[in-house]
Order: structure tokens, then C-alpha cells, then sequence
């Protein structure tokens, strides 16, 4: 009785496999480590020491480029303080439950104190690796919401309105100010009802870049669409693009002493070298020679000046043209780093339905975020712009936070 | 100096005919041009002006130009001609006689005025002596400087010389001033005729008087807090090879190189005048002494000579840009510290108050310890 009975491969290989599959999502799984990779402990004390030398030499003399970055650094410091607090304390308690000659009470307690401190090194060394992460260049801004329908046809059109609609509810509900810049439907008036053909949210308060970031992309609408007489399912798209609203900072053009302007120039940054006479000089020639130039370190630009007879005159028209030439670069690099925004958010192909960073389905109730992996199902909540929405938006943030630790690590590590 | 190509003066020639005349004294193609349109720009005022010299030039304004090309490339310097001279935000009277102000000497002046002015401890009165003060540009420049940041003390300015030509022209360059409007200076500024080096226990002669004898007999106070002199101190030998032929040939011999005495070599000639100012600086009992010098041999020489008359708490040498980072330390002793960029421009002295108005007030330790 040693001959087996004949079993179709497909049952076969399903024995092998485990009946239920392991739901897990490995890249975007949050790892809550007790552990600071090395390479960002060695970043974390680099700044805390450079910390160190700010304050000291803001104590001598006030420096505004200096004092702006000591107040980017606080955060890391006092975190990283806190996390030193944790890890002395836990490695204090480990040793007094492992030394034999510890009264037995005491290493009881010991014992007790000891989850406390594990949960508080965790809190402490999560504190520290997103401290570490470098906060957006134009967090702090206010910002545009565009919006279009994708593909799709009128189905996208109607989405699109839909989701106007969602992110006015959100913006009323945070209490941020939000105002329609532009609305237009497909006839090309501002008519609400008609399908939308693209709209432009401007949110109007600080930091709103930071919050609406993460909602850039392509959204796409599972459902059966009103306007479909048979009763079949589509999947349509509409596009979001989110740009941080620059315009606040260009009307201080012309404040030479404003680090936020781009006429500022710090001074240490650029070499000032007069012509002088080969040679002796002194009384030993009567040069006419009054050229100045000018070098700003940092990008090389060069300006020299020999108008007039006049030294300082000179000077002083060099220093006009380089403070012009530098706010001429300046501002061509911000708009191509707005061109380079645009591009990277959305491509000219990018908007079909399978680029898509989110599905919002009808038929299931459900809104799914692609990057963060996160599921919800109260559709109609999200859409209404209520808490469900925020625990979305939250998780695509935290997801681009990891990205950014992920990244910060290869780079502290490659720096090796 | 090497000969002057002649593709470059045919390449001259080609912008401008006047240009092969000025790339005698200029040497290079862009200090030309500069120096061209200069005079153009001067010839240009000169037929506008409502008060012409001379009538019959002036109403060709080429010939006029060209006048004046031709006087220049005879290596008359361009400040003789065009009549004036920038000296720090200044423009000052110049004329054949009187030695041309450098910007060298204007950015010493700046810098000192730049260091004093943030001073806690200045007296209510600021009293600044300039020896063989020449135009007068020191003092003047020192005033508008000082003035323009700090308009709550008061400035009394002497400026004294041996020339009878530079004390009048330190008089009009200070109406010149004095009228123009952007001028902040306000202090109270004399030029007066004296004798540097005449020693004021020898035989009096009183056309010019001594130093003393000249303060007393315009009632000029004894003592000044702040000393400034740039003497003469080219050595007859520097004087034939590192002089330029248009400082030999137009500016005076009595501003460039010290007076010859029986047994001095070359050097102690041109060191002829500081023992002198020095002296000078400790009888009006100066907080802050400021000598130019040529070379930074001279200016150690000249450091050496104020550490050993031992009234000072500190000395240091400034190159001739004081303002900018110090430069690479190359060949410098640890003796005196050395700021700046250049050449070794001026020495200065400072004691007692003097080391707080400068913001010196570590230096004076080190200097002291190294003493002893």
C-alpha cells in the first residue's frame, strides 16, 4: 500500500504555500526602532556640536545668517539630549539588575522602571531621526491647489469637482483660509454644477505647503458615473498640483539687510580687492588707477568697476551691480525650481490612471493611498473632508518622512 | 620698463588717435582709455564752465584735448592736470608743488577713523594733530569720516607743514570742503606753517618756526590725543630706482625724500623724520600715533624705534589695506602683529585710553609680556 494517489499539481503547490497570505507591505511598513542608525547619531552630534560654536559666537556678536540656523539645530539638540537621558538611564538600570550584589528590592523595581524606560529610549530616538530629517525649503509657505480632470472624459470632470469641493470642506474645517482663485467648468464658465475643467485653490495661510504636499498626484475614481446608462464601472482621473505660493517674499526687493531678500549679500562672502600700484606705492607712485573688484565667493561672480576716479565711488556702483546680478540669478534659479516642480509633480504623460497616488472606490466604500498603503473605509467622510481624510493625509506624510530618513541614511552613509 | 609694442599702438591708434600718447605714462591699453576718457570728461567741463581761463582754447575743445594728451604723456601726472585728486570720499585741490594725496594714506585714515568711532570712552573734545599734513587731506578726510558717525564730539583738526604752497592749498582744499554739500564734516580744522625737525633747543630760526613755537604762537593747544604724519621717507637710493619717473620729474623732492645731514647712510635718511614725530607724539602726550612708511623693513625699523622711547602699551603695522583679512603670513616676525592686505603701509602706536578707543585692549597684554 506504498502507492500514493495522484494529486493535480495546483493542489499540490497549494499545500506548500501557507492557506492565508501574509498581509504585510514591506517597503512602506513603519519600523518603530529602539536603535538611531550610526550614521545619523554621527549627524545628530555633528550638529549638536556645531550648535555649540553658533551659540558661542552669537554671544559675541549678533549675526543674523547664524542665529536662523541655531534655531534650525534646537530641535536636533534637544532631542538628541533627551535621547543621551534615555539611553544613560536604561543602561543604568540594566546594570543594577545584572549586578548580583544589588538588593533584591531594588532590582525588583529596577525591573518595574525598566518598560517605562524602553518606551521612553523609543519615543526619544524616533524624536531624534525625524528631527534630523531636513524640513521642506517652502514648508512654511502658503500654496496653489490646481486641479484637473485627468483621464476620463466628463466622469473625470465631475471627479475633479468632487474633490474641489473635498478640500474646501478640509480647509474650512482646519480653519485655514482658502479662496478660489480660478474656476472653470467645461462651457468655459464659472457655473457650479457643470463639470469642472480646472480650478485653483490658493490656501492662504503659513505653513499650508507643508500640510497639502503630500496630496500632489494623480487621484483616481472607481464608481459607476452618472452619466453611464448601463450601470458599468469606470475608472476615471483628475490631477492635483500643489505649488508653494512664492509671491510674498518679492515685494522685499529692495531691503539690502533682509536675508530673505534678494538683494542680500553677506558681506564676509565677498572679497573686495582694490588695484594697487605694483611695487612699492605710497609716495613711491601717483597711480591713477581706482578699479575695484568685487568676488562673491560662493558662486564666483566677478564684477569689477574703474568708472570713475573716485575709489569708493567705485566700490559702491560694484556693489549695485553685484547685488543686481546676484538677484538676477537668483531669481531664474527659483523659477526654474518652479519649472522643475512642475515637471517632477506632474509630467505631461503622467496622467493617466495608473500613475494614480490614491483610489477613491464606490462600489467598496473605501479610499486607498498608494504610497502610504493605508486603507480607509469611509468614503463619504473623506469626501466631506472629515477626520477620515486627516488620518490619510497623515499617513502619506509619515510615509514621505521615512522616505526622506531612508534617504538622509544612504547619504550619511555614501558621505563614509 | 619695456618698450611699448608697436601693434599695440597701432591697435591704440586705431580707437583713438590721442591713445599712443597716453600708453606712454599709462603702459597698458585699459588704464589709457581710462585716463582718456577722464580728460575728455574734463575738457568737457572746462568749455561749459561759465568762467573760462582762457577764452581762445576753450573754444576748441580738440586742440584743448590734445594739449593736455601731449602735457600727460610728458609724465605730468593726470591729477596735476585735471586739478584735483579723490581722497577717500573726497575730492581735493591738488597742484604742482604739493605732493599728490595716495589711497593708500586714505585707507589707513578710513580704517582708524572706522576703529575709533565705535569707541566707548572718547572725551567730549578729540583733539587729531597731522604732521606734514600737505594738501591738507588727512585732517579733512579724518573729519568727514569721523563726523558722518559720530556727530556727538566735537573735532579740533591741526594740520602742520613746512611749505609755505601746501599750507595755502590745505586752506582752499578746506573751503573747498566746507562747500560742498554731501560734506559731513564740521569739526574745527587750522592749517599752520612749522618745522618739523627743527629742534626747539637749538637756534631759533623763525622762518618756519619749530613745532612748539609754532602751536604757541597760534594758540594752539600743547597736547592732541591722536597723531597722524605721513613724512617724507623715501631714501635718496629708492628715490632714483623704485620712484616712478612722473613722481620724480612733477611731484616735490621736499615731500618724498628727508633732508641729507652730514654722516647719515642711506637708511637712517630715510628714517630721518620718525624719532622726530616721535618725540613730537610724546610731548603732546598722543593716545594713538599713526606713521606711514615705505616698506616693511622701514616699518619695523620705525616699530623698533617707538617700543624703545617705551611710552607705548602697544604697536602694531598696518598693510595698505587695514580693513581686509590679514594675508598669509609670509616673512613677518612674531616681534609686531601685521593687518591687512599689501604692503607694509603704516605703524601704529597706541597707549593708555588709546587701547580701548581702538579696541585693543588684549594686544596691549601681549605686548607687554613679549617686553618682558
Amino acid at each position: 500500500m506504498n502507492t500514493m494517489h495522484w494529486i493535480c499539481r495546483s493542489c499540490l503547490s497549494r499545500a506548500i504555500r501557507p492557506l492565508f497570505k501574509l498581509r504585510v507591505r514591506w517597503q512602506t511598513t513603519a519600523s518603530a526602532t529602539e536603535s538611531v542608525p550610526p550614521a545619523l547619531l554621527a549627524r545628530a552630534r555633528a550638529v549638536a556640536d556645531e550648535h555649540k560654536q553658533l551659540a558661542e559666537k552669537l554671544a559675541n556678536g549678533f549675526d543674523t545668517r547664524a542665529a536662523k540656523k541655531l534655531g534650525g539645530y534646537g530641535a536636533i539638540v534637544s532631542a538628541l539630549e533627551e535621547w543621551d537621558k534615555a539611553n544613560e538611564s536604561l543602561a543604568e538600570l540594566t546594570s543594577l539588575i545584572h549586578d548580583p550584589t544589588s538588593d533584591p528590592e531594588l532590582r525588583e523595581l529596577a525591573a518595574d522602571d525598566l518598560g517605562a524606560t524602553r518606551t521612553s529610549l523609543a519615543k526619544a530616538s524616533q524624536n531624534l531621526t525625524t528631527s534630523l530629517v531636513p524640513i521642506h525649503p517652502f514648508a512654511h509657505l502658503p500654496c496653489l491647489m490646481e486641479i484637473r480632470p485627468g483621464a476620463g472624459g466628463s466622469e473625470a470632470a465631475i471627479f475633479a469637482g468632487d474633490l474641489v469641493r473635498m478640500y474646501q470642506a478640509y480647509c474650512n474645517r482646519h480653519n485655514y483660509r482658502s479662496t478660489l482663485l480660478k474656476y472653470e467648468n467645461i462651457n468655459g464658465t464659472s457655473e457650479a454644477g457643470v463639470p469642472l475643467s480646472e480650478a485653483v485653490l490658493e490656501v492662504n495661510s503659513a505653513s499650508a505647503y507643508g500640510v497639502f504636499r503630500c496630496e500632489a498626484g494623480v487621484h483616481r475614481v472607481q464608481r459607476v458615473p452618472a452619466t453611464e446608462s448601463k450601470g458599468r464601472t469606470h475608472t476615471s482621473a483628475a490631477s492635483v498640483l500643489v505649488l508653494p505660493s512664492l509671491e510674498e517674499n518679492t515685494s522685499l526687493e529692495n531691503d539690502f539687510e533682509d536675508p530673505e531678500s534678494d538683494y542680500y549679500i553677506d558681506v564676509n562672502e565677498v572679497k573686495v580687492e582694490v588695484m594697487r600700484a605694483k611695487g612699492a606705492g605710497g609716495q613711491h607712485v601717483n597711480t591713477t588707477d581706482s578699479a575695484v573688484r568685487l568676488t562673491h565667493i560662493p558662486t564666483n561672480t566677478v564684477v569689477s568697476m574703474q568708472d570713475s576716479r573716485s575709489q569708493p565711488k567705485n566700490k559702491e556702483k560694484a556693489w549695485q551691480l553685484l547685488r543686481s546680478r546676484l538677484a538676477q540669478a537668483r531669481r531664474e534659479k527659483r523659477e526654474e525650481e518652479m519649472v522643475a516642480l512642475r515637471r517632477s509633480v506632474l509630467g505631461v504623460a503622467k496622467t493617466g490612471r495608473g500613475d494614480k497616488v490614491r483610489t477613491y472606490n464606490w462600489g467598496q466604500q473605501r479610499v486607498t493611498d498608494h504610497r502610504s498603503g493605508a486603507t480607509v473605509h469611509d468614503l463619504d467622510d473623506v469626501m466631506d473632508g472629515g477626520q477620515t481624510l486627516d488620518t490619510v493625509m497623515e499617513g502619506v506624510r509619515r510615509w514621505l518622512m521615512e522616505k526622506d530618513v531612508e534617504a538622509l541614511i544612504a547619504e550619511e552613509a555614501s558621505k563614509k | 620698463m619695456p618698450r611699448l609694442a608697436i601693434a599695440l599702438l597701432r591697435h591704440a591708434y586705431t580707437i583713438d588717435p590721442l591713445l599712443p600718447l597716453l600708453l606712454r605714462p599709462c603702459r597698458t591699453l585699459a588704464a589709457a582709455q581710462n585716463e582718456l576718457r577722464w580728460l575728455r570728461e574734463h575738457v568737457d567741463k572746462l568749455v561749459q564752465a561759465r568762467r573760462p581761463v582762457n577764452r581762445k582754447l576753450q573754444q576748441q575743445p580738440k586742440a584743448l584735448l590734445r594739449r593736455l594728451a601731449v602735457e600727460r604723456a610728458s609724465g605730468k601726472p593726470l591729477q596735476y592736470i585735471l586739478g584735483t585728486e579723490f581722497f577717500g570720499e573726497l575730492e581735493l585741490r591738488c597742484q604742482p608743488g604739493v605732493l599728490i594725496p595716495r589711497p593708500e594714506t586714505a585707507a589707513s585714515v578710513t580704517h582708524l577713523s572706522h576703529l575709533i568711532q565705535n569707541a566707548p570712552a572718547l572725551p567730549s573734545e578729540l583733539r587729531v594733530l597731522d604732521l606734514c599734513t600737505g594738501t591738507g587731506c588727512i585732517p579733512l578726510l579724518f573729519d568727514h569720516d569721523f563726523s558722518s558717525a559720530r556727530s556727538d564730539r566735537r573735532l579740533q583738526l591741526l594740520g602742520v607743514d613746512i611749505s609755505d604752497k601746501a599750507i595755502g592749498l590745505a586752506h582752499r582744499n578746506l573751503a573747498r570742503v566746507r562747500r560742498w554739500k554731501a560734506s559731513a564734516g564740521r569739526g574745527d580744522v587750522d592749517f599752520i606753517l612749522a618745522d618739523v625737525l627743527s629742534n626747539p633747543f637749538g637756534d631759533q630760526t623763525l622762518d618756519p618756526p619749530c613745532l612748539k613755537a609754532a602751536l604757541n604762537f597760534n594758540k594752539k593747544p600743547y597736547f592732541w590725543d591722536i597723531v597722524i604724519a605721513n613724512p617724507p621717507y623715501i631714501s635718496p637710493s629708492a628715490y632714483w630706482s623704485t620712484t616712478t619717473r612722473s613722481v620724480r620729474g612733477f611731484e616735490p623732492k621736499l615731500a618724498l625724500v628727508p633732508p641729507p645731514r652730514p654722516g647719515n647712510n642711506d637708511t637712517e635718511q630715510a628714517d630721518y623724520f620718525y624719532p622726530r614725530l616721535l618725540t613730537a607724539a610724546r610731548d603732546a602726550e598722543a593716545k594713538i600715533v599713526l606713521l606711514e612708511v615705505a616698506d616693511l623693513d622701514q616699518a619695523m625699523r620705525v616699530a623698533t624705534m617707538a617700543r624703545r622711547i617705551a611710552i607705548f602699551d602697544g604697536i602694531e603695522i598696518w598693510r595698505d589695506q587695514p580693513d581686509q583679512r590679514n594675508e598669509s603670513a609670509v616673512g613677518i616676525s612674531a616681534e609686531f602683529p601685521v593687518r591687512g592686505q599689501g604692503n607694509a603701509r603704516s605703524v601704529l602706536c597706541w597707549r593708555g585710553l588709546g587701547a580701548t578707543w581702538l579696541g585693543r585692549g588684549r594686544a596691549t597684554k601681549t605686548s607687554r609680556t613679549t617686553r618682558a
